[in-house]
């Protein structure tokens, strides 16, 4: 048999061009690539990730508006209150659809008063404010990254806020011996999603900047699920007998940072917050006087009288 | 000879090509923009990637364009300790919630390279950052800063023109597609002018005054400002974006960045109402009140005070 | 049916070329996998020039080391320790890096001993009892608080392996300048009190730290006077883990990409510290911080990870933000984590030192990692803040001692 070296040769150089047309397209992947399954099988959650819905300053749907308000001109179109001011649109709450099916939190009427009790003495009580753990769901849905670690037995999550982190134990766990700010999580897959069973929480966390906030009785189950390579839908079905009348839920969608350079830096806002939440023990006052062209702004600091004083 | 390319020729070039290309390989370090598998992507009739949808950037270049710590706030104030220092009067109150996150850089190189004369003026906006950043009066953002606020924005990619939508102060910029006659002005949003280059989409921004911001660490620009962007599919939801400016009364040579842009996939997402010029009135205008409206706030460990003041009138008039 | 003899040439030309591809491929993660490109550190800081010769301490397993299903070590578990092992290897072993069967056993006799004073429950102070005194009551924890102490003590004389004495190099004329600087401060702050030279109260009192604060000293002027673990950062890098009750204990989860650690160092302080497995570079110089910026990478079994960009409240045995580690992590066998490090700082040490530390694999179901609610729970900062100011009002109205008259530094001490 004689083969016609040209047409051999001619077909050679088209599987060449196949084969370096796909070498290409698996090394221009870099880092942004990863298997869309771990080496188990599971969906692949490793990598940092962030959400970009308005969530953590409000739960519901809402307008934009400043974030420490007080009245105007007319009754229901208030202005930037002095905590505020001078930070102009930076100072203000993003608009948001809201994440809550029914745009409805089913609070009972006392809770639903200490809500909004919460939302007028946010600064003051928030524990955001002052770095505390955030808790969850609040975590997964603060305006900083976080990464996702996906062991074998367990997968880790480490939260740039305030380095807060949370361990999803798959399969037995033991139980912790104490109620926990970041509560105690107990995962496993159903098919392709990571359903998680919170508990364990004690009272401390807020939902949102909104003043939104639980019991120790606090329940989720969590449910995530993959809707692209790069993203997933992140369910909550929350519970708390004490506060709310019924189990409600929330929805929002968690994005994979797909930059080259991606890496989770430190929020260590233990530190950063001093001033605000212990300034006014120092010896002597060093938060004083601030001028900007139109504003200034005086602080004077006082120690609370009574039990306040000593509230965390 | 036969039809077809001679044998040894053919088999030359084909080990040529895997050598060349294992070389790149081996040598290269950050690979190329990665490029959505050709398939997958939304596509109009006339095969070009189709970009509407609703975006968002994911990162803190709006606070700070290269690598940044964390900080207490961004107006901030000596501390005890030379260097920690603590978050000054209008921000304290707010805690962490004022407080600056910590980002990767989004330029090449991670340095801008202004002038000397030029960084001299950066840190001088840095450190009045809310009397000048036109951010905080809610002014229209510019490009490219447009592009990573954080906060969304529509694009509805038409077949000659292509209109991006911002929810922040409701700002808008069209890039035309087709020949356009050049833009009479300067403006804020600028001129932009794009072509197809494959799957990317080159766009040419000129005409934008020197009165934007690049983010909120007082990085600034002349009204020489050019910058080219690019807009290239990574995924089916996610697009890298690089901009390369230009401005040879700024800066020392063109720099670029580059980030990802996310489609937003919530089911409910919409662009919504940021009507921030009503919201700002108190602070641009609150000076000029008959009566003073913002006069003090009391937590549970500080009271604020608020006096304001008329400015000299090179400031006053200065918007 | 007869298959085309191009379609055969072309599949089998099709075939080789993939597989070079693949095989190219292969090339570039492996390269990728053994750090080229990847961030070096910035001396060539090598195996240390003495490697023990002794058989390996702690192999209670035999054979393969557990492995991750795509294949590498499996570095995860909960991880502690209960065996003693000083960090500085005491001067009578000299370069010796193990101890004899006798001078072990004579070392445990000498523990159990130490293990049966009252330490912390004596109440004398100088052979007088110390009840109603000061340091009665500065002494804090007694030794109810520090539970089960330790009873096994390693064969290792020090876990410094390298210089070949076993001991930290000395500090440089700097960093000892730094020090003396700072122990002068700290002694001014005390002058005049029970824990210090008697003398009038130091006209240094009002004085800036010559460092960022990261001690407990003799003030509380402002929430900075107080020392680092109080203020709820912790005041170390977790190197190594303590031993004990006391002594910590880490979490780690590991999946391809990055190895997750918590690090509980006890009494509510927990750390998480995420090392990604990658190639990129370190953060750009200017990037300060805490626990430094981590990059791993694998050296065949070997987890390598290198830390830079510190920041001036970090302080590693006087070391700040110019300390640079190199982590070492090798899973020994089913039980034993070993965990290497090199420090290095021309601006603190005369040369890089190392140290090892063999870490004992916890039972899962007893031994829990819980969430550290230092920062929530704070109430001791608040507290020293609050009543310094309500002692100090006192004294101005005539009601009760100046404050800066005592000591709320020193603690006590324990004699034994």
């Amino acid at each position: 048999m004689r083969i016609r070296f040209t047409r051999v040769s001619g077909a050679a150089a088209g599987a060449v061009v196949i084969a370096v047309f796909a070498l290409a397209v698996i090394q221009t992947a870099g880092q942004a690539t990863r298997t869309p399954r771990t080496a188990d099988g599971k969906p692949n959650l490793n990598g940092i990730w962030q959400v970009t819905t308005t969530a953590n300053w409000d739960l519901l749907a809402h307008s934009v508006r400043p974030a420490v308000a007080q009245p105007g001109v007319y009754d229901n179109h208030p202005v930037l209150a002095a905590p505020v001011v001078a930070l102009g649109a930076a100072g203000l709450v993003p608009p948001g659809p809201g994440v809550v099916e029914g745009n409805e939190i089913p609070y009972k009427p006392e809770a639903a008063a200490r809500k909004r009790d919460n939302a007028e003495h946010w600064l003051d009580r928030d524990p955001e404010v002052r770095c505390y753990m955030p808790g969850i769901p609040r975590a997964m849905y603060m305006p900083y990254p976080f990464q996702i670690t996906q062991g074998t037995n367990k997968i880790q999550m480490v939260f740039a806020y305030a380095n807060a982190s949370r361990t999803i134990y798959l399969g037995a766990a033991p139980a912790p011996p104490a109620d926990m700010w970041m509560g105690h999580s107990v995962g496993r897959w159903e098919g392709n999603t990571l359903v998680v069973d919170v508990s364990d929480f004690n009272d401390r966390t807020w939902l949102s900047r909104s003043g939104d906030f639980h019991s120790d009785a606090l329940h989720l189950v969590e449910r995530f699920t993959p809707i692209t390579p790069d993203a997933l839908r992140y369910e909550v079905t929350v519970e708390d007998p004490n506060v709310f009348t019924r189990p409600w839920k929330m929805n929002m969608v968690l994005y994979r940072q797909l930059e080259d350079n991606a890496a989770l830096i430190d929020y260590r806002c233990v530190e950063l917050v001093e001033e605000t939440f212990l300034g006014h023990l120092r010896k002597n006052q060093l938060v004083k006087h601030w001028e900007g062209d139109t504003i200034v702004l005086d602080v004077t600091r006082r120690t609370p009288n009574g039990d306040k004083r000593y509230e965390r | 000879m036969r039809r077809g390319l001679k044998g040894s020729t053919v088999l030359l070039g084909a080990f040529g090509a895997i050598a060349l290309l294992s070389l790149a390989v081996i040598a290269g370090q950050a690979p190329a923009p990665r490029a959505a598998a050709a398939s997958q992507v939304k596509r109009q009739a006339n095969g070009k990637p189709d970009f509407s949808g609703i975006w968002q950037a994911n990162n803190t270049a709006n606070w700070d364009l290269v690598t940044h710590e964390a900080l207490p706030a961004r107006v901030m104030q000596p501390g005890v300790h030379a260097l920690a220092p603590v978050p000054a009067a209008p921000v304290l109150a707010l805690g962490a919630v004022g407080g600056v996150p910590p980002g990767m850089g989004v330029v090449e190189g991670d340095v801008i390279p202004y002038t000397p004369a030029a960084l001299q003026k950066k840190k001088d906006n840095y450190e009045h950052w809310l009397d000048r950043d036109p951010e905080i009066k809610c002014y229209q953002p510019g490009v490219p800063r447009a592009m990573y606020m954080p906060y969304p924005f529509q694009i509805l990619q038409g077949t000659n023109k292509i209109m991006m939508v911002f929810e922040y102060a409701n700002a808008q910029r069209t890039i035309h597609l087709d020949q356009v006659e050049p833009y009479p002005n300067d403006s804020w949003m600028g001129h932009s002018v794009g072509h197809w280059e494959g799957d990317t989409l080159v766009v040419d921004v000129t005409s934008q005054i020197d009165k934007t911001w690049f983010d909120r660490a007082g990085d600034f620009h002349s009204d020489a400002l050019h910058v080219v962007e690019r807009y290239t599919p990574m995924t089916p939801d996610a697009i890298r974006y690089e901009a390369t400016i230009t401005d040879p009364a700024v800066f020392m040579r063109p720099w670029k960045i580059a980030m990802p842009l996310y489609r937003r996939l919530e089911p409910n997402v919409q662009l919504m109402d940021y009507r921030c010029i009503e919201m700002v009135e108190e602070l641009l205008y609150g000076n000029l009140r008959k009566q003073p409206l913002v006069r003090k706030w009391e937590g549970q460990t500080m009271t604020v005070s608020v006096e304001r003041r008329i400015p000299p009138p090179d400031i006053l008039y200065e918007r | 049916m007869r298959i085309k003899r191009q379609s055969l040439a072309f599949l089998g030309a099709l075939t080789a070329a993939v597989t070079i591809a693949v095989a190219l491929e292969s090339v570039t993660v492996a390269d990728q996998a053994s750090g080229q490109g990847a961030a070096r550190p910035r001396t060539a800081a090598q195996a240390p020039a003495s490697r023990p010769t002794a058989p390996t301490p702690a192999a209670r397993g035999t054979g393969k080391i557990p492995r991750t299903p795509w294949g590498a070590p499996d570095l995860q578990g909960i991880w502690n320790t209960n065996t003693l092992v000083p960090l500085e290897r005491p001067r009578e072993f000299g370069t010796r890096a193990f101890m004899t069967q006798e001078e072990h056993a004579k070392a445990l006799a000498d523990l159990q001993q130490r293990n049966e004073r009252p330490g912390r429950d004596s109440r004398t102070v100088a052979g007088q009892p110390a009840v109603g005194t000061e340091k009665d009551v500065a002494r804090a924890y007694n030794e109810f608080w520090f539970g089960d102490k330790p009873t096994k003590l390693s064969m290792r004389t020090s876990m410094i392996t390298d210089p070949a004495d076993g001991r930290v190099p000395p500090y440089t004329p700097e960093a000892t300048r730094r020090m003396a600087d700072k122990r002068e401060f700290l002694a001014a702050l005390l002058q005049g009190t029970s824990g210090g030279k008697p003398g009038p109260i130091s006209p240094r009192r009002a004085d800036r730290s010559p460092d960022y604060n990261l001690d407990r000293i003799n003030r509380s002027d402002n929430p900075e006077d107080r020392g680092g673990p109080e203020r709820c950062f912790g005041s170390d890098v977790p190197v190594t883990m303590g031993t004990g009750t006391f002594g910590g204990v880490m979490q780690l989860v590991q999946a391809p990409d990055s190895v997750s650690i918590y690090y509980d160092v006890g009494q509510g302080s927990g750390f998480a510290w995420v090392i990604p497995i990658t190639n990129r570079p370190h953060l750009p110089k200017n990037i300060q911080l805490y626990r430094g910026d981590a990059i791993g990478r694998w050296e065949g079994d070997t987890l390598v990870v290198d830390v830079t960009n510190f920041s001036d409240e970090t302080n590693f045995r006087g070391s700040r933000e110019n300390l640079h580690l190199i982590q070492r992590f090798k899973r020994v066998d089913a039980d034993t984590l070993s965990v290497e490090f090199t420090a290095e700082d021309p601006t603190t040490w005369t040369r890089p030192w190392t140290a090892i530390q063999e870490l004992e694999k916890a039972d899962e179901k007893t031994t829990l990692v819980l969430e550290g609610g230092c920062h929530e729970g704070n109430y001791g900062l608040l507290g020293m803040m609050l009543n310094t100011r309500a002692a100090e009002q006192a004294f101005k109205e005539g009601k009760g001692p100046d404050p800066a008259t005592q000591d709320n530094a020193t603690g006590g001490g324990a004699e034994n």
